[in-house]
């Protein structure tokens, strides 16, 4: 493991003397480039100035909150990124605590906008992790099951709201530092074996309305009539779009509302219609290159913290743009899961841009 | 390259293993490239002129709801066509304005259309898909929309089904209503999303989901002139399933009668298979006026009815049992060993508590003399029951009780309320009292406190002629011609088991013996074992009864329980007659008529 020892002991912070120079401006130029033209994809998918407006004032926040914390001193934050995963577990007992006559629960509701807990866990639990699991110059193995069982906690009450998308999503924010970090292959292939195993027995016991309820996490919301209206539209609306598309905001097939959903977890598939498959390849060029931006902040590092969680955030980043985009084209089923940073949902974008401003606090430190 | 220079650098293993995982999103991002390759160039004509044509259109293909019978294959509910207005909220424009214009030229009530329009606008919807506005419209009304069709676009008029109950008020709580649902809940079922009504009552209520089927959807493709290409994309309407119910509608709307202008409710049921075969709650009202959706004014008279037609209360109404109970309470006796056959009490009419001036008075206002326990339910002494209730006290009276169900739902298929087994913490957080001796001694006659509905006197009764067997009672004999099962909640253990026989020995001498208290309906072709019994609703410390049934609301009921015929019981009956005064004179003698009408239709 190459890790500095003196990580904690020394304060070895080198902060290189022009800060301004050092800030990577290529991946807030990318953010802000992918934020706005996911504004104008939603004013051509809803037509709705008040709709824009509002995921415009998200936006404002979170680069000013990207923004403020890519100049933070991170390893001074350390204590409190270790113990930030507990606001999110106070918010998911919050949520499903408080009475709502709603089948599922998994909004907070603050009036203007509701808020999702469950995207905040995912934020907040690879912090912790990484900071759990960096905090020693060695990681013991009792670290690893602690991160393990926090992570199948959090899961656990996320899936009960219940929302199994984003349950694995948020449990994958957890693993994931433990696998990075180096636990054993031997173990990995147990948890798996485990996990397959068990699955078909949990299954077996659960209640008719049990497995009803599970297949219906699946699609909680996005596709609520059970029939492939959504899938045959979309997959319209993105072959009609052919080479280059039909032009912005000349979307026949969102225009007229055939797509549902479409400025949220659909939008990929407005993006394609109005900007065709070059649209799309310069789309996936794009989070590819903030990918790769943020893949070298890691690199550039020493520090195990780091690499935990600009590698968790890297993965969860794409699996989020594959999943989405493979759920739009129909190659997947239709699952709850919206495009990082274009899809309309002001709790997502600002955890996302939140976490952004994290990894970019990352450089000022080697 | 970079990412090269990752993998070489054997110590940064962490770096290493990040770019490893990130191969899983971005195969599938490529996968996704591949496929939007498929659509766009391969694919990409077929969905050009698809989508130019905007000619993909969804169809709901609505199941027919399953049909109701009764036990004999007579058809209860079925779906009748109607014609009805129907609007396409996608097609229309200025939509509120245009309701109000349909509504003055039909002459539809404008607050009624727009009530439904809001609620149904709000539900998940597939695109296009029609959203009903009034059901049953006459000719003159389709005549006076189709003249003037073209100013509303968007509006039809279509023929559609609508729910018809075939004997209007005969079997009104039984088999429900249909309504608009209040929630918008996506998440329940499919079946709610459909514009459709939603059983809101009795046994469409309860077996919704089986009545109902599901929505089928088709997704058409169309060419340009709106000629039918072909079918995208299918999924099946299933109808729903016929209910065969165990009431028998001879019997039924043979009992109906007697409760002419009057409260009441009647159960009859078969007590060994807990199956229903009539259900009588008085008044009733017309369940086609809610189904046909036609006239809120009509609709409001019933909502606004003082004597709650559309509360059931076969199940749902709670009254004291009062004596009914006696042989119940007298198994409780012997089982605590309060008493044993031959214990005699003296009722001189009234019951005394010492230290307490206070009489607590039988209805016989010289008492029974000696009463030993079979005696004491012929001629329902209440001055026996009040010694041993005082005995047993609430601490065991109460366990008892809620053996034989009272003070919980009998779980039959339909809805039913709790009913009351008082305790005393019940009574110290209800009532902010302790538990007096006074209230067990109450408890013994089945008044005080204590509330059940008449399908758990039934329930409880039929425990005896089960011999301990609690049988759940339940309406629907057959759910798509494969029989429900008859579910056991439980058998009651007594020590003594003969006592069963004993106790309905009683109960048979309450017909048949010339003191008992049912004897005016004694049948010399069989034998009858039942319980009259006489509630009061007020209770009149310083009043005499005289007095307070100057106020007919405040007269008593008048109840009876029994079963026949004895030692093999095809029927329990159940008769409450609210403000009746009598159980034997008024109660008893409808109960019979039951009997003899079905005991002996086969002859």
């Amino acid at each position: 493991m190459s890790r500095n020892p003196l990580e904690f002991s020394l304060s070895s912070r080198m902060i290189k003397p022009n800060r301004w120079l050092n800030q990577d401006w290529l991946v807030l130029f990318l953010i802000i480039s992918l934020v706005s033209f996911g504004l104008m994809m939603i004013y051509s998918a809803s037509g709705s100035v008040e709709m824009v407006l509002r995921q415009g004032i998200f936006a404002v926040i979170g680069i000013v909150f990207m923004i403020y914390l890519s100049f933070s001193d991170y390893q001074r934050l350390l204590p409190i990124y270790l113990n930030v995963f507990w606001i999110g577990i106070f918010f998911l007992l919050v949520v499903l605590l408080i009475p709502s006559d709603a089948a599922t629960r998994r909004w907070i509701d603050l009036g203007i906008f509701g808020f999702q807990p469950s995207e905040l866990m995912r934020c907040v639990l690879t912090i912790s992790a990484a900071a759990f699991l960096s905090r020693n110059p060695r990681i013991v193995f009792r670290d690893w099951m602690i991160v393990i069982g926090v992570s199948f906690f959090s899961f656990y009450l996320v899936f009960i709201q219940p929302d199994l998308g984003t349950a694995i999503m948020v449990l994958i924010s957890g693993i994931l530092p433990v696998l990075i970090s180096g636990f054993p292959v031997s173990y990995q292939i147990i948890g798996i074996v485990i996990i397959l195993l068990s699955t078909p027995f949990i299954w077996m016991n659960l209640l008719d309305y049990q497995k009803q309820r599970v297949l219906t996490f699946f699609d909680p919301s996005s596709d609520p009539l059970g029939t492939g209206w959504n899938i045959i539209q979309s997959q319209i609306a993105v072959g009609s779009g052919s080479l280059f598309g039909k032009g912005f905001f000349q979307g026949t097939q969102s225009q007229l509302n055939f797509v549902p959903e479409s400025h949220t977890d659909f939008i990929f598939a407005v993006v394609a219609e109005e900007f065709g498959l070059f649209g799309v390849i310069g789309l996936f060029l794009v989070y590819l290159l903030l990918a790769f931006r943020l893949v070298m902040i890691a690199k550039n590092s020493n520090f195990l913290f780091v690499k935990l969680v600009a590698g968790t955030f890297i993965f969860l980043l794409l699996t989020y743009v594959a999943f989405n985009t493979a759920m739009v084209v129909g190659i997947l089923p239709v699952v709850g899961m919206p495009l990082p940073f274009l899809s309309q949902g002001g709790t997502a974008l600002i955890i996302n841009m939140i976490m952004i401003g994290i990894i970019l606090s990352f450089r000022r430190t080697v | 390259m970079k990412i090269k220079k990752i993998f070489s650098d054997k110590r940064d293993s962490e770096s290493r293993k990040l770019v490893l995982y990130l191969i899983f999103p971005i195969f599938i991002m490529f996968v996704v490239l591949l496929q939007t390759i498929n659509l766009t160039v391969i694919n990409g004509k077929k969905y050009e002129t698809q989508s130019e044509n905007n000619r993909i259109v969804s169809r709901t293909i609505y199941p027919t709801r399953g049909l109701i019978y009764d036990t004999n294959d007579k058809l209860l509910v079925e779906n009748i066509a109607s014609s009805q207005l129907n609007l396409v909220p996608e097609r229309s424009t200025d939509t509120l304005k245009k309701i109000k214009a349909i509504a003055d030229l039909l002459n539809l009530e404008k607050s009624f259309l727009l009530d439904i329009y809001e609620r149904q606008i709000k539900k998940p919807r597939y695109p296009f898909q029609p959203i009903t506005l009034a059901k049953s419209l006459n000719d003159e009304q389709i005549a006076l929309f189709s003249v003037s069709s073209e100013k509303f676009k968007g509006f039809s008029v279509e023929t559609g089904l609508v729910r018809s109950v075939v004997n209007k008020k005969s079997l009104a709580h039984v088999l429900g209503y249909m309504g608009y649902s209040e929630s918008n809940d996506v998440n329940k079922s499919s079946n709610f999303i459909s514009g459709n009504q939603i059983g809101i009552s009795g046994i469409e209520k309860t077996y919704h989901d089986q009545l109902s089927g599901k929505v089928g959807t088709r997704i058409e493709e169309k060419d340009v002139s709106g000629k039918f290409v072909r079918v995208l994309s299918e999924n099946n309407a299933e109808s729903g399933k016929d209910l065969k119910l165990s009431i028998d509608l001879d019997l039924q709307n043979f009992l109906i009668p007697f409760f002419e202008g009057q409260k009441g409710a009647l159960v009859a049921l078969e007590p060994k298979s807990g199956l229903i075969k009539a259900l009588i709650s008085s008044p009733a009202y017309d369940p086609n006026i809610f189904n046909s959706s036609s006239s809120l004014a009509e609709i409001q008279s019933i909502f606004s009815d003082d004597e709650g037609p559309l509360f059931n209360r076969a199940t749902m109404g709670n009254y004291p049992p009062a004596s009914t109970i006696k042989p119940i309470l007298g198994l409780a006796a012997l089982d605590e060993g309060i008493v044993n056959w031959n214990t005699i009490i003296q009722d001189d009419g009234e019951f005394y508590v010492e230290g307490d001036p206070r009489p607590y008075r039988g209805w016989k206002e010289d008492g029974h003399g000696k009463v030993d326990l079979e005696k004491a339910i012929v001629e329902s002494s209440d001055v026996y029951f009040y010694s041993t209730a005082y005995d047993l006290t609430i601490k065991r009276l109460e366990p008892f009780l809620n053996k034989f169900g009272f003070g919980a739902k009998t779980n039959i298929d339909a809805e039913e309320s709790n009913g009351l087994v008082p305790n005393e913490k019940w009574k110290l957080g209800y009532i902010g009292e302790f538990w007096f001796k006074g209230d067990s001694i109450n408890l013994g006659i089945g008044q005080g406190y204590m509330l059940s509905t008449p399908i758990q006197i039934s329930q409880a009764i039929a425990v005896i002629a089960n011999r301990g067997e609690i049988i759940k009672p339940r309406l629907v004999e057959e759910i798509d011609q494969s029989p429900t099962e008859l579910e056991s909640l439980g058998k009651i253990n007594l020590k003594d088991e003969t006592n069963w026989e004993k106790i309905e020995k009683s109960m048979i001498e309450v017909i048949n013996a010339p003191n008992g208290t049912a004897n005016n309906i004694k049948d010399t072709r069989y034998v009858i074992a039942g319980k009259t019994g006489t509630a009061q609703i007020k209770s009149y410390e310083d009043q005499e009864y005289e007095d307070i049934r100057e106020n007919p609301f405040f007269r008593d009921h008048a109840l009876f329980v029994g079963y026949a015929p004895v030692p093999d019981p095809e029927l329990l009956i159940l008769v409450i007659i609210e403000n009746g005064e009598s159980g034997s004179r008024v109660a008893a003698p409808i109960a019979k008529a039951g009997f003899d009408y079905y005991l002996t239709k086969n002859e």
